[in-house]
């Protein structure tokens, strides 16, 4: 019995470990994020050191073929990539919820239609609907790469807030909502958004750190944020041909674009692990 | 900067050959030549859009021309043993050579020349020198030795031009996958993909080539070109395209690293017939504004040569131009304030999304801020390039690598895309083409390039470097690569 008793509780320690590393690794992007506002060790563009400088008390990583400051570019770096993740999450988000919503409440076929819809766009990978999205637009900016991946991830949140909300519509207290005639606008804000709610945020992390590699992977084909936007793709992109002589600056933006996903992942595996604890608890 | 043991040759050294290394060693007559490449031709002919692979692979070592363009610059006779001019210059007569047989041992004849040149100036041609050959109004052969051309007017660039005219069996037929020319080498096998062996035709009226075979291996990138050399998978890499791979080459006695001269330009090519760009003293701030010293070593390290106009060292009307609007950021602004933008302005740089354009396209940015010029970078295929840009010159500025060699006659072409349009240039240009001598074609097209300089026409940035590298083992292959040629018959590999 004991046995039992111990292991929510040690269940729980490992959540916090996960969630903490989480937290400290997405933390740290947000606050040189924020720094960033403020402060910059150098202007971004100024060519302030040779060419292809290893890394030094004054050029922390170096410099790329320009001579500019790769450390000043990882800041940014950090900035855009929460910038993108944040703004594509919030589109998807709220296109993918409000079709999510819609699907589950509306008519038989309407709901099939766009079951069906959702996973045909599902079946294309995110970055290729992207691709697509800023290829109709006329020039590549951040706020088209922006659109693009928010556009891109609506499908993948939709599917999921119908099935959710689907499985709350059938509750016993939905029924009785319904009979006392509540209209379906409360249903969903009492009823149906509060119970997905948790789910729906894990899954939202999910896509944050699906957004910002994406963008990475859009800049890197040329297709993001323009320069001077120092979006850490590019700055793959751009060392590409010198990796054998400057490592550092393939390595360096490679290590934040992989710290900043990893950071969202175990961010979202934490939050998911605490709400399964809560609920196995309840 | 570090030095490196680079055996850099002059671009005007004539011969221009590695062959006095090999002292004392003797070569292989029979070796294999392996020579790598990232250029692979779409098919054999030049008339059919086979690409610059093709001249890489073919010019003087399978096809040979009337006049052959030398690797240090000159034109030289070939397959003519001589020829001259009417007194108007709208005649020229051209002597064969005698004893010269095709691969499949039919005999050059003059039938055959002048089925060459009409295999590239007809309609369905694709070659780029189509235009330069339109003033040919007539080709007669009164007997088999001799070919009598006649123009519809003068035109003292016609040896040269015709330097791209391969002489083929007018028998032949087709030729996208098959050859029948009277070069050294003869084609002995092709591998769609993946590689192009020539082997030495015994039969050839020259001198004999210093080695039996030559196999052009194309890759299509350049890590695993690099890779193949450091595993002697090859002998030869015709041409680096960036100083960062050669890092693993320079310094290591195994490999010969040589630096020649190009004939590729990098230009920031403004739109001249749009505001603000058709302002000569705007012009003229942007090129005083552009640390084009700091741009080169960004790009190229140590490699690369400045310029100061479109025309290359190699060209015979060079001029040392760099110290035209040369760097001075003070000078700019004040040029800027007079032309009536005290406070700078914006323009768009269509800018093609392969290196080294988007770096270059950067550094500009930064260099203009200083001036209070705002550069907006918008990134483009290079098919977008060709509709938005060539065709449709709808552009403020733009950048893009420039090839060709002897190419200052764009500046005389008022409808070409950047729109320079200067009427004296345009005479002179046209002038140069009808001279009666080269002397005073030459003082021509050097009066016009100190024009176009002087004009700011558009801002040359820089001269890209030709690298070749090497097995150390390997030499007498040529350093400049002039119009992508690489005459393979000289190099000799030790034994």
């Amino acid at each position: 019995m004991s046995d039992v008793a111990a292991s929510p509780n040690r269940r729980r320690g490992i959540v916090s470990l996960t969630l903490m590393a989480g937290i400290m690794l997405v933390g740290l992007h947000i606050a040189i994020g924020l720094l960033t506002l403020v402060w910059l060790p150098y202007e971004p563009n100024a060519f302030t050191g040779g060419r292809l400088e290893g890394a030094s008390l004054a050029h922390w990583v170096g410099t790329d073929r320009l001579g500019r400051d790769l450390f000043t570019q990882l800041m940014i770096g950090s900035r855009i990539a929460l910038t993108v993740g944040l703004g594509a999450v919030a589109i998807g988000a709220t296109i993918g919820v409000s079709i999510g919503i819609l699907a589950a409440f509306a008519s038989r076929w309407l709901d099939d239609a766009l079951a069906a819809t959702l996973d045909i766009l599902i079946a294309f990978p995110t970055l290729l609907i992207a691709m697509l999205v800023v290829a109709a637009s006329d020039t590549a900016s951040l706020g088209s790469a922006i659109v693009a991946l928010g556009i891109a991830l609506s499908a993948i949140v939709a599917r999921l807030t119908r099935i959710l909300a689907k499985r709350v519509l059938v509750m016993d207290y939905i029924t009785a909502a319904r009979t006392s005639g509540s209209s379906w606008p409360k249903i969903v804000a009492i009823h149906v958004l509060p119970n997905i709610w948790p789910t729906l945020s894990v899954n939202f992390a999910l896509q944050f750190g699906l957004a910002v590699i994406a963008e990475a992977s859009l800049s890197y084909l040329g297709l993001g944020a323009p320069p001077p936007n120092a979006s850490w793709g590019r700055m793959l992109q751009e060392a590409q041909g010198t990796v054998y002589t400057a490592p550092l600056g393939a390595i360096a933006p490679g290590i934040a674009l992989v710290s900043l996903a990893i950071g969202v992942n175990l961010l979202a595996d934490g939050l998911r692990a605490r709400i399964d604890a809560a609920r196995t608890l309840s | 900067m570090t030095s490196r043991p680079l055996l850099f040759v002059a671009a005007l050294l004539a011969g221009a050959s590695f062959s006095a290394i090999a002292l004392g060693q003797g070569f292989n007559p029979d070796a294999s030549i392996r020579i790598g490449s990232l250029y692979e031709p779409q098919n054999l002919d030049n008339t059919a859009g086979a690409g610059q692979g093709i001249n890489e692979a073919f010019n003087g070592n399978v096809y040979e021309a009337l006049f052959q363009l030398t690797d240090a610059g000159t034109v030289e006779p070939r397959l003519v043993e001589s020829y001259e001019a009417s007194e108007d210059g709208l005649t020229y007569t051209f002597k064969l050579k005698e004893g010269v047989t095709f691969h499949s041992g039919d005999p050059l004849t003059a039938a055959d020349v002048k089925y060459s040149i009409e295999r590239v100036t007809a309609e369905a041609s694709k070659s780029s020198r189509k235009r330069s050959l339109s003033t040919i109004a007539g080709i007669e052969t009164p007997d088999d030795q001799t070919v009598v051309i006649t123009l519809s007017a003068r035109s003292i660039s016609l040896p040269y031009n015709l330097s791209y005219v391969w002489i083929v069996n007018d028998a032949a037929g087709d030729i996208t996958s098959a050859e029948d020319g009277t070069g050294p080498y003869t084609l002995a096998e092709w591998r769609r993909g993946s590689a192009l062996a020539l082997s030495r035709f015994d039969g050839y009226w020259g001198e004999a080539p210093s080695n039996g075979e030559v196999i052009y291996t194309y890759f299509t990138d350049a890590t695993a070109l690099n890779n193949a050399l450091l595993t002697n998978a090859i002998d030869i890499i015709t041409s680096v395209q960036s100083p960062d791979s050669l890092a693993q080459f320079s310094g290591n006695p195994s490999y010969t690293v040589t630096e020649g001269a190009s004939t590729t330009k990098e230009l920031l090519a403004y739109n001249d017939r749009v505001a603000p760009f058709d302002n000569v003293k705007v012009r003229k701030a942007l090129a005083r504004a552009t640390d084009k010293a700091r741009l080169l070593n960004s790009i190229w390290g140590d490699y690369g040569t400045l310029i100061g106009s479109f025309v290359p060292p190699t060209d015979p009307w060079y001029v040392d131009l760099t110290g035209v609007d040369a760097y001075d950021v003070e000078s700019a602004k004040a040029l800027l304030a007079e032309a009536g933008y005290p406070d700078g302005f914006t323009f768009t740089l269509d800018t093609p999304d392969y290196d080294p354009h988007p770096i270059v396209a950067q550094f500009l940015q930064t260099e203009y801020a200083k001036i209070g010029v705002t550069v907006n970078i918008n990134i483009i295929t290079a098919n977008e390039w060709y509709t938005k840009i060539y065709q449709e010159r709808n552009f403020e500025a733009t950048l893009q690598e420039h090839v060709n060699h002897r190419d200052i006659v764009f500046y005389g072409n008022p409808d070409f895309y950047w729109g320079y349009n200067n009427p004296d240039v345009v005479k002179l240009i046209a002038d140069a083409e009808a001279a009666g001598s080269e002397a005073e074609q030459f003082e021509k097209l050097t009066e016009a390039n100190k024009i176009i300089a002087e004009d700011a026409a558009s801002n040359w940035l820089y001269l890209y470097p030709q690298i070749v590298v090497s097995a150390a083992n390997v030499t007498g292959y040529p350093v400049n690569g002039l119009n992508s040629q690489f005459f393979a018959y000289d190099i000799e590999k030790a034994q």
